[in-house]
């Protein structure tokens, strides 16, 4: 997986100070800087960056560090829990349940990959026995219904939209009522891609959500994304309770940097990866086996901030 | 941002540095590449130390410039269609785009024709149809899982016969690592040879925006069986209402392909088509 490669560089930045004999302030900060280009080359907010890099020499106060300590251990630790910090709420995600009715709400930027993404959520719980149903609330783009319909009907997953209905608050009530009478236990809500800049897709974003009460928000959010990352899930979150993400794309050559950013704006785990077009092409994401793999593991785990 | 080293007569690197380390760190924030913005800096040193960079030079006077409605028409004088071919990965909006460049032919009188060659994601036929329709356009269809290679050498066919001036040619998103895909859209260029090959790409990308054009020019390069194959001629850069100032994507897929930003994408709407405007982008960059 693409986000290996941030962590192969942490983990070299980390070896190379191992091996100096004596650890000063030059060596800290080639180790630091290294980590730092490692990030900002992933994408990951540059204020964060920034923010971590301070944070770590705040911590690592090298003259105050009494010559018995192991400063290695201090520095490693500090830098630890730094990216944890970034890569982990602290919160997990709503768990829907089997059997009991749910609404999940997918939303995010154009383009992202929600339609895609919504068939595969629901082919995945399909498969471990759930009945999902998908909600094709997105009346805006052209050629949306029939993505969501052709995708369903391969999947024999039962749909809901319409060709001639333009306002999504409708459909989406309308499905998400049919479904709940029709004993699905978990009803996806598809909705338009929307950006921050335009505040009426933010209120029509806003009053489906209102009216179909998700019990879980998705942000769905492209691997590839750049600095804008953080500032569009942000808003994201502060219109809607955004309660968990979805990276896609991750088959590509980016290295999620862009969507680690989202993570820390909408303070909400990363549940799922998409690694393809296809259904199936979809994994869970757990992310402390995640931050520790990311550091080369095993000796880490004693560093955990608890 | 210079003020630390201003007054001095002679620069020398050491001071130069903690400037240039500034400069980087401000295009940085602006979404320019890393390995981008560093060659930036590279070039700006050399420059102020005297030396002379080929990099930077690079983006004024080697990024050719195309005028599509001269070519258009230059095309017609020879009786055939002009041909253009959307490629990109997926989602960056090549179709809603595609849709934007017929309208605006449209309003430059010249008949245009779409031919639906992404014959692989759900609903790709039916986005352009609707556009199609929308537009009054005609469409060359032949539905899914055909190879769009012949689907596009077809709507070719049809469009000199119906006496369209321009085809407009639809692809399926692919990522640049995806091989098979790549020789795909690889033999589409071959095979179909068109006038215009069109990147598209979105402003919101990081810098996955450098692999991505790079690895698109070297695999149809390397996957063609061509001697002389047909690389990427220009960028439509799409999405760029979606950045606020971080317009750093443009800057760096301009340097990385050395072709110029044809169009500017900027909303979901016929009209929100541009041209990019070079200054503004400087102001952003360096505000
Ligand atoms: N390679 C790859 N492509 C993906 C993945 N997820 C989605 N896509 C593709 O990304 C493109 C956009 O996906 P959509 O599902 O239409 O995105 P969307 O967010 O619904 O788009 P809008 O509704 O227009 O905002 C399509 O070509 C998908 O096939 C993934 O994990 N890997
Ligand atoms: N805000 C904004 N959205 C855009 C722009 N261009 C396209 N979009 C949106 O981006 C989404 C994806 O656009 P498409 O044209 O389907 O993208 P594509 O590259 O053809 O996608 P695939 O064929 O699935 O790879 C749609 O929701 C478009 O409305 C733009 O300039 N600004
Ligand atoms: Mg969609
Ligand atoms: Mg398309």
């Amino acid at each position: 997986m693409v986000l290996q490669q941030l962590g192969g560089s942490i983990t070299r930045a980390l070896q190379q100070m191992s091996n100096a004999t004596i650890i000063d302030e030059k060596v800290l900060n080639e180790c630091l800087n290294e980590i730092t280009r490692a990030l900002l080359q992933s994408d990951v907010q540059f204020k964060l960056v920034r923010d971590m890099q301070t944070n770590i020499k705040k911590i690592v106060n090298l003259d105050d560090l009494a010559a018995g300590h192991n400063k290695r251990n201090i520095i490693q630790k500090a830098i630890f829990n730094e990216l944890c910090k970034i890569l982990d709420p602290g919160k997990p995600a709503f768990a829907p349940k089997k059997g009991k009715p749910s609404v999940v709400m997918f939303v995010g930027l154009q383009g992202s990959g929600k339609t895609t993404t919504c068939t595969k959520y629901a082919f995945y719980h399909q498969k471990k026995g759930w009945k999902p149903a998908l909600v094709c609330a997105d009346t805006f783009r052209a050629g949306a219904f029939d993505q969501l319909k052709q995708n369903a009907t391969k999947a024999k997953i039962p749909f809901y939209g319409s060709y001639m209905e333009s306002d999504p608050v409708k459909i989406a009530v309308e499905g998400v009522e049919r479904f709940k009478k029709e004993n699905c236990d978990l009803i996806i809500v598809d909705t338009s891609g929307r950006h921050k800049q335009e505040a009426a897709l933010f209120e029509e974003m806003r009053q489906v959500s209102e009216a179909t009460k998700p019990d879980l928000v998705i942000f769905v959010m492209d691997s590839s994304i750049g600095q804008a990352a953080f500032d569009q899930a942000q808003a994201f979150k502060q219109s809607v309770a955004v309660g968990a993400v979805i990276i896609t794309k991750m088959d590509g050559h980016a290295k999620g940097g862009g969507a680690l950013s989202a993570v820390a704006a909408t303070k909400s785990p990363v549940i799922f990866i998409g690694t393809g077009e296809h259904m199936d092409e979809f994994e869970i994401f757990d992310v402390k086996p995640f931050v520790s793999r990311l550091l080369g593991m095993g000796d880490w785990s004693g560093f955990m901030d608890k | 941002m210079f003020q630390s080293i201003a007054g001095k007569s002679n620069l020398e690197k050491a001071d130069l540095e903690p400037a240039l380390k500034a400069l980087k760190d401000k295009l940085m924030t602006k979404n320019v590449a890393e390995e981008i913005a560093e060659k930036l800096c590279e070039s700006v040193a050399a420059s102020l130390e005297g030396k002379k960079l080929g990099s930077f030079t690079r983006i004024s006077s080697t990024v050719r410039s195309i005028d599509i409605l001269r070519d258009v028409h230059a095309a017609k004088e020879q009786g055939k269609p002009y041909v253009v071919v959307f490629v990109g990965v997926n989602g960056v909006g090549k179709s809603t785009n595609l849709a934007k460049v017929a309208y605006w032919l449209q309003q430059h009188n010249i008949n245009v024709m779409m031919a639906a060659c992404d014959t692989f994601r759900s609903g790709a036929v039916e986005q352009l149809r609707t556009h199609a329709r929308r537009l009054q356009i005609p469409i060359f269809e032949k539905g899914y899982e055909k190879d769009p290679a012949i689907v596009a050498k077809e709507a070719i066919q049809e469009a000199s016969r119906n006496g369209s001036d321009v085809v407009l040619v639809d692809t399926a998103g692919r990522m640049q690592d995806n091989e098979p895909l790549m020789r795909a859209l690889a033999k589409l260029v071959y095979v179909n040879s068109p006038d215009l090959v069109l990147f598209v790409g979105e402003a919101l990308v990081g810098n996955d925006g450098v692999d991505q054009l790079s690895k698109f020019n070297q695999k149809l390069a390397d996957l063609s069986p061509s001697p002389n194959p047909r690389l990427i001629d220009g960028i439509l850069l799409t999405k760029f209402d979606t950045i606020d100032d971080k317009v750093g994507a443009a800057l760096s897929m301009v340097y990385i392909s050395g072709s110029p930003v044809m169009f500017v994408g900027c909303g979901q709407s016929y009209t929100d088509l541009k041209k990019l405007n070079v200054k503004s982008i400087i102001r952003a960059l360096l505000k």
